[in-house]
């Protein structure tokens, strides 16, 4: 019966505590990098933002109209503070991930391995958002000037238009960088674009042809459209 | 900084050796012009013949590389002199017939005739468009004599002109650089000018014929530098001026971009210099001013105010960002305006664009952008100044045209405040941002609203 006990009960708790206690140190490590980490991040973070305020990235930001681009999007916050907050959550990432490789338990550093082959990804997807969404507010701004100024009534509706057709292709392209479904968001992107295509070229082929024609005879003759009726020499 | 010498083609070269020195230089910028350019020729051999027979003289074609044969109606033009009464010819005309380099445009063109002209050691030079139909021998006369004769550096035209033609110098190029600059030159981008051989050598060591100026703006950059580098500057009254029609189909807002977007440049590159300017004064206008018919221009108002009206609808969260509050304030009431009451006021206009002028400097929206939104505000501007001056003469009209010249010259201190202060400005932004989403807005400073107008 004690042997029947021992072999039960207290092998497997004893190799528990073996197992525990191999692991002590390992649990140790992750939680002296994570703390490392943490610091070393919040050190490096607060490290850039003070540098980049310094070289006057604010300001050559704010003359490039990237602070209006960001203010337009809802974000309140000047690039130095958003450089360094990123580069703090870059380094903490990459300190939870060797924190969590230092347990050196087969799962989790599979999980770890993948994870960091996915961050290029992750981060190329970032990129192309970022850079669709600015893309897409320049375009739709140029379109919605453009529209007006050749006198088109739905000057608006243009730009919406123009605005979530560039945001659109950025979020396809995103997902695909990303791997996510990546043949039905293509099939599906292309299947819609070509929809829209189609019915926008039906409907200007239809529905504007006097405007169409007006603007080729334009063009081509050279002759002012009669509409305008005005010879204003503006120079 | 000084700019590089330009290099000639072998030919060219050749005959500028081979003619060795002249006093006058005239140049003829030139592309696909051969309907008009003999014409010009003409006029221009018959005024050097006519005027100035003791001199060595030149005439400068500098071609964009024309297809219609342009080079050779110049090269076989020549003036009857007999029918002119010309007898006592002294000296032939020589001609210089030369393709330009560079960046294709009106400036490279003139960059190859200032070229020449320093090489041949001229004493003065004038340039006149090659597409004129109203040019008379007289045009080189009041161009090179001031120079010559009284020691003017620069000589800028003064054109008879139509009430609405020029409506673009007449509302915002005359006005600002008049205030800016502090002289009076009525057509600052004429296109005919006289100048001397001293300020030949400045243009040329500007290092700027890489930039827009050698494709467009170079005549507002001429005048303006000229003012600028401290030249003697004067006007001459050469009649009127017809010309034929510019690109039909050419946009009005890309011909804002270009024009404002040269003078906006030159704003740059001048800011120590005119902050400190105040009023201005006159330059010397020479040339006998006779009246003559002008041709009528037809204006379809109601076009104008419905861009504006559609401008005002549809752009207002751009113009908010570029305009200050007050004048936005001011400005939107007027698209729910009948149309024989739409007015904007000359001081609103002023305000207008030095917010504008601002809006670029401090780069407050793409630069193509902030210009090319102008455009409806410029139309309703346009339409508001037909409305005023209907039944006006040309010269009734010219008084308009004065009266906001003053307002844009009083209004100046509010550009130079809105031009220095970016933290302000941006103050400003925010306030406006604030308030197109409905939010609370704290009141603007004063000084940024500018001196009020007494």
């Amino acid at each position: 019966m004690r042997d029947f006990a021992e072999t039960v009960l207290l092998e497997p708790l004893k190799a528990l505590g073996q197992n525990i206690l191999a692991l002590l140190p390992n649990v140790l490590a992750m939680g002296m990098i994570l703390s490392v980490g943490l610091v070393a991040a919040w050190a490096f973070g607060h490290l850039i933002e003070r540098v980049l305020r310094v070289v006057g990235l604010d300001h050559l930001c704010d003359r490039l109209g990237v602070n209006a681009a960001l203010l337009r999007g809802g974000v309140k916050a000047d690039p130095s503070h958003l450089i360094g907050r990123t580069s703090y959550w870059t380094l903490l990432l990459f300190a939870a991930t060797a924190a969590l490789g230092a347990l050196n338990l087969q799962p989790v550093n599979a999980f770890a391995r993948s994870f960091l082959a996915y961050l290029p990804h992750l981060f190329t997807a970032s990129l192309i958002l970022l850079a669709g969404y600015l893309l897409s507010n320049f375009v739709s701004q140029a379109t919605l000037i453009g529209a007006v100024n050749a006198g088109l009534p739905p000057a608006r509706l243009l730009a919406a238009c123009s605005r979530w057709g560039v945001q659109t292709v950025a979020v396809v392209m995103a997902l695909e960088q990303l791997g996510v479904a990546e043949t039905v968001v293509v099939v599906g992107f292309g299947i819609v674009l070509g929809g829209v295509v189609l019915a926008a070229a039906l409907a200007f082929g239809l529905g504007a042809k006097d405007l169409v024609k007006d603007f080729l005879e334009q063009r081509l003759s050279g002759r002012p459209r009669d509409r305008m009726n005005d010879d204003l020499k503006h120079l | 900084m000084t700019g590089e010498a330009l290099g000639l083609t072998s030919v060219t070269e050749a005959r500028v050796r081979e003619i060795g020195a002249a006093d006058i230089v005239v140049g003829i910028p030139s592309y696909n012009n051969a309907d008009t350019i003999g014409r010009v020729v003409s006029a221009v051999g018959a005024g050097l013949a006519k005027y100035f027979s003791g001199w060595r003289s030149v005439v400068v074609n500098s071609d964009g590389g024309s297809s219609d044969g342009t080079p050779a109606v110049v090269a076989r033009t020549g003036v009857d002199f007999s029918v002119m009464f010309i007898g006592d010819r002294q000296s032939p005309l020589n001609k210089i017939i030369t393709p330009y380099h560079g960046v294709p445009g009106k400036g490279s063109a003139f960059r190859t005739i200032f070229e020449i002209a320093r090489r041949l050691n001229a004493k003065a030079c004038a340039v006149v468009d090659s597409d004129l139909r109203s040019i008379t021998p007289e045009w080189v006369e009041l161009l090179i004599l001031p120079v010559l004769n009284k020691g003017y550096d620069y000589v800028a035209p003064y054109y008879l002109r139509h009430k609405y033609d020029g409506t673009i110098t007449n509302g915002i190029v005359y006005p600002l650089t008049r205030a800016l600059y502090g002289q009076r030159i009525r057509q600052p981008i004429g296109g005919d000018f006289g100048f001397s051989g001293r300020l030949t050598e400045h243009y040329l060591d500007k290092r700027v014929w890489e930039s827009d100026v050698a494709r467009f703006g170079i005549d507002v950059w001429m005048t303006t530098e000229a003012i600028a580098s401290g030249a003697k500057v004067c006007q001459s009254f050469l009649g009127a001026k017809i010309h034929n029609p510019k690109d039909p189909a050419a946009d009005l807002s890309s011909m804002l971009v270009q024009v404002m977007g040269a003078v906006l440049a030159l704003m740059e590159e001048h800011q120590a210099l005119w902050p400190g300017v105040a009023g201005s004064r006159p330059a010397e206008l020479f040339g006998f001013q006779y009246d003559v018919g002008v041709e009528p221009v037809h204006v379809n108002v109601e076009r104008m105010i419905g861009t504006f009206r559609q401008g005002a609808a549809d752009l207002e969260p751009i113009w908010r960002e570029a305009l200050a509050t007050d004048t936005l304030d001011e400005l939107l009431p007027l698209k729910d305006c009948p149309q024989q009451e739409f007015r904007m006021a000359d001081d609103l206009w002023a305000r207008l664009i030095y917010d504008v002028a601002a809006a670029a400097h401090h780069r407050v929206l793409p630069y193509a952008h902030l210009l090319k939104a102008l455009t409806p505000l410029y139309l309703g501007r346009t339409a508001s100044f037909v409305l005023e001056t209907q039944g006006l003469t040309s010269a009734e009209a010219e008084v308009r045209i004065e009266a906001l010249c003053q307002a844009f010259e009083q209004r100046k201190p509010y550009l130079v405040e809105r031009w220095k202060g970016r933290e302000r400005m941006q103050a400003a932004g925010h306030d406006s941002q604030m308030a197109a989403k409905g939010g609370h807005e704290e009141p603007r400073s004063p000084s940024v609203a500018g001196p009020a107008l007494h």
